[in-house]
């Protein structure tokens, strides 16, 4: 029963993470927090598409630019996509515009991997002080 | 709607123009409001309009200022390793 109980458990802090990971502030909308997974959602993709907005669908690059790729696919699934369009190389971008859009692209998924564990943590306390109840 | 839908996709697919200058920091802005906005939703126990608009106030600028100090810190070292060490050392004996 108890190995039962802790296999459930797992599933529900993968599915957390996960559902985190697809939409930022899911994971938190998971566990009934709605008004911090309102805030989550929109700040994470707002800077995002400002990152994209200032360096166009260039600044993903999954070839040359392999250690931000690894922060901004932190974001959200979807960003495997952008990166597919835009390892075609239409879409260059070099200099400022590049490294503004970079870094905030970046950052989001940065913050979105912070609210990813944050939620994950949450959904392990909650579940843990049922338990102790 | 197409035509809208068209301006909309071509935006995110050509740069916008952003020089070299000092004005491109402020771009630091929207960034440490970001950061300090989700930090502090992870962080509340309960998001309130008002406390928690004013937590994330508190930490933005303290993150700025911060930047600003180390900022300077930096400003200054490259000026002593630039301008006053050569200066001093080529009035030594070496």
């Amino acid at each position: 029963m108890a190995q039962s109980w802790k296999d459930h458990h797992n599933l529900f802090l993968v599915a957390t993470g996960l559902l985190a990971w697809l939409v930022p502030g899911g994971g938190h909308f998971l566990l009934n927090e709605r008004r911090r997974a309102a805030v989550i959602f929109v700040v994470v993709v707002l800077t995002f598409l400002v990152g994209l907005y200032v360096g166009s669908i260039g600044i993903i690059d999954p070839v040359g630019a392999k250690p931000w790729y690894a922060a901004q696919i932190m974001n959200s699934p979807m960003v495997y996509f952008l990166g597919r369009v835009s390892a075609t190389g239409k879409y260059p971008v070099y200099g400022r515009p590049n490294e503004i859009g970079q870094i905030y692209t970046s950052t989001a998924g940065l913050l979105n991997l912070l609210c990813i564990v944050n939620a994950v943590y949450l959904a392990h306390l909650r579940k843990t002080e049922k338990t102790d109840d | 709607m197409a035509a809208f839908s068209g301006i909309l996709l071509a935006s995110f697919t050509t740069p916008m123009h952003i020089d070299t200058n000092p004005v491109s920091m402020l771009w630091l802005l929207p960034l440490v409001a970001s950061i300090a906005v989700v930090y502090k939703a992870t962080k509340v126990y309960k998001i309130v309009a008002f406390p928690f608009l004013r937590e994330s106030a508190v930490l933005f600028w303290s993150i700025l200022v911060f930047v600003v100090v180390v900022a300077l810190f930096l400003y200054g070292l490259g000026w002593v390793v630039t301008d006053l060490l050569p200066n001093v050392l080529s009035g030594s004996a070496f």
